[in-house]
Order: structure tokens, then sequence, then C-alpha cells
């Protein structure tokens, strides 16, 4: 199969594109807004085992982002501490939060689910807001950058899309093992996935503990990357850009969500006017998907193209006047 | 101790107002729409929008706020359930009431302000009549108001007896004739007309502001988890507990924890009886 070659091919030319793009991209812009999307990234991929394959609708995933960034904030710019380290309990609290809130709220409904998920955002907004002795209240926190050779925009870009790269690829794992097979059945059919003994609340809430993982992690780059946090950082409406990045990328899949987080960053920090529409374009594109694309763009999109491929050929008959012309004299000279 | 009941009373009836729009919607199409807490807050903008800025009269506002309710419910039903109840993935209404809700409240954001503004004066009345004012009691009257109706449209009326058929069982109504998906549209357009006469009542209380839908829709949510899926007056207790709790706590701790407290509530009524108080539950056979 030289399809599968080329697939290598270009998978590690995508690769090697990503890994050196901070020496030819043509300004210090394009690479703040890939670090952000590495950034995004780190989060989603956690998300997408969440969302995409286990199919819990976790749409306040925003919720747990802020409390990696915060625990960022403070363990570093208050107390100090190494900012690598810090990485692990930004991401180690993340996952705790994550871990007490799908523990009731993992057995509920999905629109339960989806609910919890939402409050767990309001909360987290409003205790940021709070507690200002130790998040600056309203008037935010600074954070601080990481230490060399970290310090420079290329080196923090390098060290968020390796962490991204290690992201993805424990997720890849996870997703093309027999755990993968699992959750897509969970996420299909939960009747039908117990009774072949999927042991769904456990499944669902390692999971969902490890998305808080990565959220906590996402948070802590995150913040370090935007250099200043206030409340106002992580708005709910963040929270649904992460979501449907993943929806629109298509579920059950890796590369429609990072397609659709490169795309869904990128687009209106490059395009002006979707930049003023801000949510309302997410709010467009989700509900476009899901009436239109309800698995995503990339699946609609190789439907449809194997919808074009496999249209019958017409037969019409194509006459070549010349030979016929030649056919016909012949006939008639003999 | 007054002047903690009576704002939670207010504020619990708005709640609850949200709760019974959730049931409406809920009862023929078994979907939970994020959209049901943008209808109140439609209300509250349109009356301000026709009363503050365009100068009409009160009831003329109050009519108009209802009827924009009445058609974003009915667009609800014909834009993201109808399409998506054809499928058989029960998530996909999730997703489609959530474009659909974030798309309402972005494009109110646009066009009437990211800032609350006032609501004008319904009834005229000074601004000293403390707890008597009737941005307090307006709400609470308004829950009666549609809590009763409710109650006679379900029991009176002809229609509300195919309402009750097609929410017993849709498969049977249908068998029997009645055409279940214009029942359901007009549950949508009723929905709506409840929630934003709601959200007009309330519209000195919350102000004309367009981050209130996803305030409410959480919090409806709570008044009819708490009160039980499905029961009108589920909905009303649940609403009025929900909001006299949140008002002591705010009275005790501060406002900065109402979320918080919500929430608590919530889980604590989710572990302890998850069908609610009045719900009926629910048991399916596998």
């Amino acid at each position: 199969m030289t399809s599968v070659s080329a697939r290598g091919a270009l998978t590690a030319l995508c690769l090697l594109a990503i890994y050196t793009f901070p020496l030819w991209t043509p300004n210090l812009y394009l690479l703040h807004i890939a670090t952000l999307v590495a950034a995004y990234w780190v989060l989603i991929a956690g998300l997408n085992l969440v969302v995409g394959y286990a199919g819990a609708l976790s749409i306040g995933h925003v919720g747990l982002l802020s409390i990696g960034a915060y625990a960022f904030a403070i363990l570093v710019g208050k107390y100090g501490f190494d900012p690598l380290a810090t990485l692990i309990v930004s991401g180690t609290l993340g996952a705790g939060c994550g871990f007490i809130l799908g523990l009731p709220s993992l057995r509920l409904p999905g629109f339960y689910f989806a609910m919890s998920t939402i409050a767990l955002a309001m909360i987290v907004a409003e205790w940021s807001l709070a507690l200002d002795g130790l998040t600056g209240g309203g008037t935010g926190l600074p954070v601080p950058g990481f230490n060399s050779p970290f310090n420079t925009p290329a080196g923090f870009y390098w060290l968020v899309a390796a962490i991204a790269g290690a992201v993805t690829w424990m997720t890849w794992n996870v997703a093309r093992f027999m755990w993968g097979r699992a959750l897509i059945a969970m996420r299909d059919s939960e009747v039908a996935a117990a009774s072949v003994g999927v042991r769904i609340p456990r499944m669902k809430l390692i999971v969902f503990t490890f998305s808080g993982f990565t959220a906590g992690v996402a948070g802590g780059l995150f913040a370090s990357l935007q250099s200043y946090i206030t409340p106002e950082t992580f708005v709910f409406e963040l929270g649904l850009f992460f979501f449907v990045c993943i929806i629109v990328g298509g579920r059950g899949v890796i590369l429609g969500p990072f397609l659709g987080t490169v795309v869904l960053t990128a687009l209106p920090e490059l395009v002006g006017p979707l930049a003023k529409l801000g949510s309302l374009f997410y709010g467009i594109l989700l509900l476009l998907v899901v009436l239109v694309a309800p698995e995503g763009i990339g699946d609609f999109m190789r439907t449809a193209y194997e919808r074009l491929q496999k249209r019958p050929a017409k037969k019409m008959p194509h006459p070549d006047p010349a030979r016929l012309f030649a056919a016909i004299a012949k006939r008639e000279a003999d | 101790m007054l002047n903690v009941i009576v704002p939670g009373l207010a504020i619990g009836a708005l709640y609850a107002a949200a709760g019974i729009a959730y049931n409406v919607m809920f009862s023929t199409s078994k979907v939970l729409s994020i959209s049901t807490g943008h209808l109140s807050m439609l209300g509250g903008i349109f009356g301000a929008f026709f009363i503050g800025q365009l100068g009409l009269p009160v009831v003329v506002g109050l009519v108009g706020a209802v009827a924009v309710g009445v058609a974003v419910g009915f667009l609800t039903e014909i834009v993201a359930v109808r399409r998506v109840l054809a499928r058989s993935d029960e998530h996909l209404w999730l997703l489609s009431t959530l474009g659909l809700a974030t798309i309402i409240q972005q494009a109110i954001g646009l066009w009437w302000g990211t800032e609350p503004r006032p609501f004008p004066r319904v009834i005229p009345q000074d601004f000293t009549a403390g707890l008597w004012d009737q941005k307090f009691w307006l709400p609470v009257v308004a829950l009666l108001i549609i809590a009763a109706g409710m109650e006679l449209f379900v029991r009176k009326t002809m229609l509300g007896k195919v309402f009750v058929a097609v929410s017993e069982d849709a498969f049977a109504a249908r068998a029997r004739g009645i055409a279940t998906d214009r029942i359901r549209a007009l549950s949508y357009a009723l929905a709506g007309g409840v929630g934003a006469f709601a959200g007009f009542a309330a519209g000195q209380l919350t102000y004309a502001y367009f981050a209130v839908g996803l305030i409410l829709t959480l919090n409806g949510f709570i008044a009819l988890a708490v009160g039980g899926l499905g029961s009108t007056i589920g909905a009303v207790i649940g609403g009025l507990a929900l909001g006299l709790l949140t008002s002591l706590a705010t009275a005790l701790v501060g406002g900065q924890y109402v979320n918080t407290v919500a929430i608590g509530l919530l889980m604590l009524v989710l572990l302890v009886k998850p069908e609610g108080m009045f719900g009926a539950k629910k048991v399916r056979s596998v």
C-alpha cells in the first residue's frame, strides 16, 4: 500500500513543520498564536477522551483550566516554586478537582453532567473573585515565565509543543487499544457496554480525572503565556470554545479536534471581522455542525468525497469523427 | 429577617418560572433545552427595549416581549429540536440547544450591549416602598399567574389534555391521531411565552442584562431537579426554596458564594433523592 507510506511521510512532514515552526515563522505574533494553540491542545487532547470518546459532555472545562492557572500563578509568583515542578502540581490539583466533580456527577444522565460542569465553571469564577487575598480578586495576578532555556518565545513554544506532543501520544495510546474501544462502546450504548463488562462509572471517572490533569497543566502553560490572569480571562465562553473545537473536528478521532483547535484559534486572530463576532461565531458553528454534519466536518467531507467518487461514471458514447468518417469511407469503397 | 425572605421569594419566583418553562418543553419532547433561561432574558431585554427605548405603553411592551418569547420558543423547536429528535443520538439536542442559546445570548450582547441596563417601572410607584417595592412582588404575582394558568390549561382545556397525552406517551397519542410534531412546536412556543412573561415581570430585579440567560438556565434547572422533573408544583417549591436559600446565604456569608450554595443544594438533593421532591421515579427496564 503506497497510501500508508505516503501517510507516514505526510505525518513526518507535518511533525517536522510543527517542531521547527520557531525557525521559519515570519513574526513573533504567529509564534504566540502557535504557542496558544499548543497550550489549548494540551487541554483539548485530554477533553477529547471525555467528550469525543466517552461521550460525557463537559462544557465547563474552563473551570479546571482556571484552577491550574491560578495554582501556577500563586505557587510560582508568590512562593517562588520551580515552574516545571509546579506544572505537575497544577495538573494534580486539576485532576483532584476533576475527580471530586466527577465522582457524583458522572453517574448522572448527560444533561445533569453538562450542567454540573457549567456549575463548576461558575463556582471557580466566583471563588477566584471572592478569595482576593489569594487570587488578587478582580485585579488579577501577574504570572512569571519559565526559567532558561524556556524563557524565550521559541524556547517556551518548544516546551509547550513537547508537552502537547506527549499528551497527544498518551491519548493516542488510550484511544487505539482496548480502552478506546471500551470508551466508544460506552458512548454509543451504555447498556450494551455494561453488559459486556465495561465498568462504566470507573472508566468515565478515570478518563475525566486524566482530562482534569491535562487541563491543570494547560492552565499553568496558558497562564504563563498570558503573563497576567484575571477572572475575566476564564470566561465561560472559553469552555464553550474547547467544546466546539472537538465537536467541529469530529468525535472519536484525534486529528479532527486538533485541526479544529488550530483553525478555530487562528481564525479569529487572523480574520478581523470574526473576532468582533466572538462567541456568536462559535454558536453558529456548533449549531450548523450539529444539524448538517453531526459526526464532524472531517467525516462530512470524507463521506461527501466518497459519494463523489462512487458516482457511477456515465457511459456516454464519444464518437471519434475521424475514425467514423474513415469507417464510412472504407465501407463505401467496399 | 423579612429583608432576606422577600428578595429570596422574588428571585426564587423567577427560578420557578424558568423551571416551569423547562417542564413545558420537557413534557412533549423529553428535551431539556439550554436556551430555557435565555427566553426569560429576552423578556427582560425586550420589555426594556419596547417600554424604555421606544416609549410604548406598558401593556404593549408586555405583549411585545411575550410575543418575542413565543417566537423564539417556536424557533427553538424548528431549528434546534425537530431535526435532531429525528436522529437517535440522545446527546445531539444538548449540543444544538447549546449552540442556539449561545447565538441568542451573543446576538443580544452585540445588539443591546453587555452592560446591564435599567428596566422601566411597570406600575407608577415611589422608590421609597422598601420591601413592598414592585420589583419584589411582581415576579411572585407573575409566578402565581403562570402556575395557576398552567394548571387550568392542563385540566380544563382540550389542548391541555392533548399536551398531557403527548407527554405521557407520544406513540399512543400519535396512534390516536394527534399531530405530535405540532403539539411539540406549540409547547415550545408556550414555554417561550411563560419564560418571557416571567423575565418581563422580574426585569426590575435582574435588569435588562444579556448574561442573565445562562444563570437562569442553571438555576431553573436546579429548581426543577430539586422539585422533581415534570411537576409544576415541584418547580414552584424548588424555585422558591432555592431563592430563599441563596438569599439566606447572601445574608450570612456574602453574595460572592451564591452559585456555590445553589450547586451545593443541587448535589445534596441528587445524592439523597435523585428524582426530586415531587418527581416520578424513572425506572427503565433493560
